[in-house]
């Protein structure tokens, strides 16, 4: 099997919804680009989004598995089995959305874009970095505030019993994350010359023989 | 307004925004103009946590995580020389070998790009050396790929399950009806292709080598058996059967074939994060703005404005047809799923078309659309992974993409070939 490298993966180059990894190059270790102690965060905050995203799929694998086992070992499902994936899956989607941001694997229709010469596609490179972000800003700001109103309804999840409100606390943030993040793209390809697809990953197109 | 929404969305989307965006924006538009301002916003956010709560959906992320296992374990190169050694030495063997490879290989797998990459590559080389001309091995792989999207498990037929309120249990068994039909069609054209084309054939392989092949693919035809068997036995629900998969998949590549470490599964397992994250941002946002469509009745405004009132069961299933196919040639399946269903919905059920008929159809669709220019995603999976230009990938494309679509109409005018083997298992 060809082996995949930065340069000859494209998953999220191209108008399609990953469904494989397998054709992903690895992704690199992240290097924030803010300075001093808010870069040492930024960098702290995306680790702790790998370890969310890789636990959180351990994790739902484990939990539904045990929940089969339970069912036919022990005859009893694990009554709070349901939960905890619909848990999971919030802390990995919007965990998630700020790591793709950071690596630049959110999903796009290119082929235009592609085609247009290098000057007007950094211009709309920061015109997409920048309303992207503002729309990721709104949703931090309204998702925040759909969680001030689940905490003050104070309900608890009926098998955990843990307030609602808490499975939803990276929602705003993970919205906010990832408009940073577009934020910082934006900015990033107004003060360099190249073009960034994110704060880390620069546009592949023109070191590649690709005929696209 | 609907006519608003879409032309923003549609600009958008061609100008490269990030595929969330478009339907974001769309949802935000929705909501202002309905309800006279930002008053609402917060219903959107509870829409969009609405749309990935549904407990199907887990079965995505655990399919990716078994599917990646296996892809980079010894699967793929284990059922590949298993149906080779079967029917490897007939006229076009090895052309009928890749279609159905790539059929196996969807029963194990929900991914068509997952199939091009586990496939097409150890595939291909073999394919030009024994003759086969470039064009016609890589639309063969690239359309073979398709079958796997209709073969169980599929991730397309999970998403349009959970949108369309529709049991993903029925749509994986009347998925594979069509998948053999179309594994047909190619193993017949491959065959004509090599009578025409007069591709030498392979050495015919032994009955000891036939049984050590079987032996080697026993294994991993254990995923068909978990998901097809624990699913219509009754003893899992298909999310449960994908994490037996994903149980499975560890279970093989890591005790059995020790191909994968403790390391590589976290690996695996954080790269589907990253995959599922992406793919349920888009849930979410597409939850948030078929909520605001279909509130502001727009399916209904749309629909009858293509007069679709008269048309009757068979010319709904024309138009829905047509509308996924042109849809996935420009934009990525899931999408097209999450933005079209809603708005056909209404007529589906007023028409009183079975939907898994109509989810097979369009997964048919959504599955020929990938693999169609312009804009099909699996030519640029396949351009990445081959490396070869756009239009040597897509030159062989026609004659499968004549078979796909007649396919389909026969589907639309013999709903059985779908729904047979369905009534069968669910005795309806």
């Amino acid at each position: 099997m060809t082996p995949v490298t930065e340069d000859n993966h494209s998953s999220q180059l191209q108008s399609q919804t990953d469904t494989t990894g397998t054709d992903d190059a690895p992704v690199g270790p992240y290097k924030s680009t803010l300075p001093g102690p808010l870069g040492t965060i930024d960098n702290a905050i995306s680790r702790l989004e790998s370890v969310m995203l890789a636990a959180g799929v351990l994790l739902m694998a484990v939990n539904t598995i045990a929940n089969v086992v339970g069912r036919f070992v022990f005859q009893s499902s694990i009554f709070f089995s349901e939960e905890l994936n619909r848990v999971l899956i919030i802390v990995i989607t919007f965990a998630g959305i700020s790591y793709a941001a950071r690596h630049g694997r959110h999903i796009r229709m290119t082929a235009i874009f592609d085609t247009l010469p290098s000057r007007p596609r950094k211009v709309l490179m920061i015109l997409i970095s920048f309303v992207t972000a503002v729309f990721m800003f709104g949703l931090a700001w309204y998702a925040s505030q759909y969680l001030m109103t689940q905490a003050g309804r104070g309900r608890l999840l009926p098998a955990l019993q843990v307030p609602v409100w808490w499975t939803l606390v990276w929602v705003p943030f993970g919205f906010f994350m990832t408009g940073l993040q577009y934020l910082l793209t934006a900015i990033k390809n107004m003060i360099e010359p190249d073009i960034y697809l994110s704060t880390s990953v620069l546009e592949g197109y023109d070191d590649n023989e690709r005929e696209v | 307004m609907g006519i608003t929404i879409f032309s923003i969305m549609v600009v958008l989307l061609l100008l490269g925004f990030p595929m969330m965006i478009p339907l974001i924006v769309g949802a935000f538009v929705g909501f202002y103009t309905l309800f006279g301002g930002f008053g609402q916003l917060e219903t959107m956010v509870q829409q969009m946590m609405a749309g990935i709560r549904p407990a199907s959906l887990i079965a995505v992320p655990m399919f990716i995580f078994a599917a990646d296992i296996m892809t980079r374990g010894q699967s793929a190169g284990r059922l590949i020389d298993m149906v080779m050694s079967f029917v490897g030495h007939l006229k076009g063997g090895l052309a009928v070998s890749t279609a159905a490879a790539c059929t196996m290989f969807g029963a194990v797998s929900g991914s068509t790009q997952a199939t091009v990459v586990a496939v097409g590559s150890p595939l291909r080389p073999r394919m030009l050396k024994a003759g086969y001309k470039d064009s016609f091995v890589l639309a063969l792989i690239v359309n073979s790929s398709d079958i796997a999207f209709l073969i169980p498990p599929s991730i397309g037929m999970i998403i349009y399950g959970v949108v369309s309120n529709t049991s993903i249990a029925e749509l994986f068994i009347a998925g594979i009806g069509p998948g053999l039909l179309i594994l047909t069609l190619f193993s017949i054209y491959s065959v004509i292709y090599a009578y025409r084309n007069n591709v030498p054939t392979e050495e015919k392989a032994t009955w000891g080598e036939r049984t050590r092949a079987v032996r080697q693919a026993l294994w991993p035809l254990g995923f068909p058996a978990i998901i097809i068997g624990g699913i219509y036995g009754g003893i899992f629900s298909p999310t449960e059967a994908a994490a037996a998969c994903v149980l499975y998949a560890v279970f093989l590549e890591m005790i059995v074939f020790r191909e994968i470490d403790m390391a590589g599964i976290y690996e695996t397992a954080k790269s589907t994060g990253l995959i599922t994250a992406v793919v349920f941002i888009l849930v979410a946002a597409g939850a948030a703005f078929s909520w605001v469509i279909s509130f502001a009745q727009i399916p209904q405004a749309v629909l009858s404005g293509i007069g679709i009132d008269g048309m009757g069961p068979i010319g709904v299933l024309f138009v829905i047809s047509i509308a996924f196919f042109i849809g996935c040639m420009f934009v990525d399946p899931i999408v097209v799923i999450l933005v079209l269903v809603p708005i056909f919905a209404p007529v589906v059920k007023s028409v009183g078309l079975d939907p898994v008929l109509v989810g097979t159809l369009i997964t048919l669709q959504v599955a020929i659309g990938s693999a169609t220019p312009p804009f099909g995603c699996d030519i640029f999976t396949a351009i990445a992974v081959f490396k070869r230009p756009y239009l040597d990938v897509i030159r062989g494309t026609p004659p499968f993409i004549v078979m796909l679509l007649s396919v389909s109409v026969a589907l639309i005018f013999f709903p059985q070939i779908a729904l047979f083997l369905r009534d069968l298992a669910f005795a309806k």
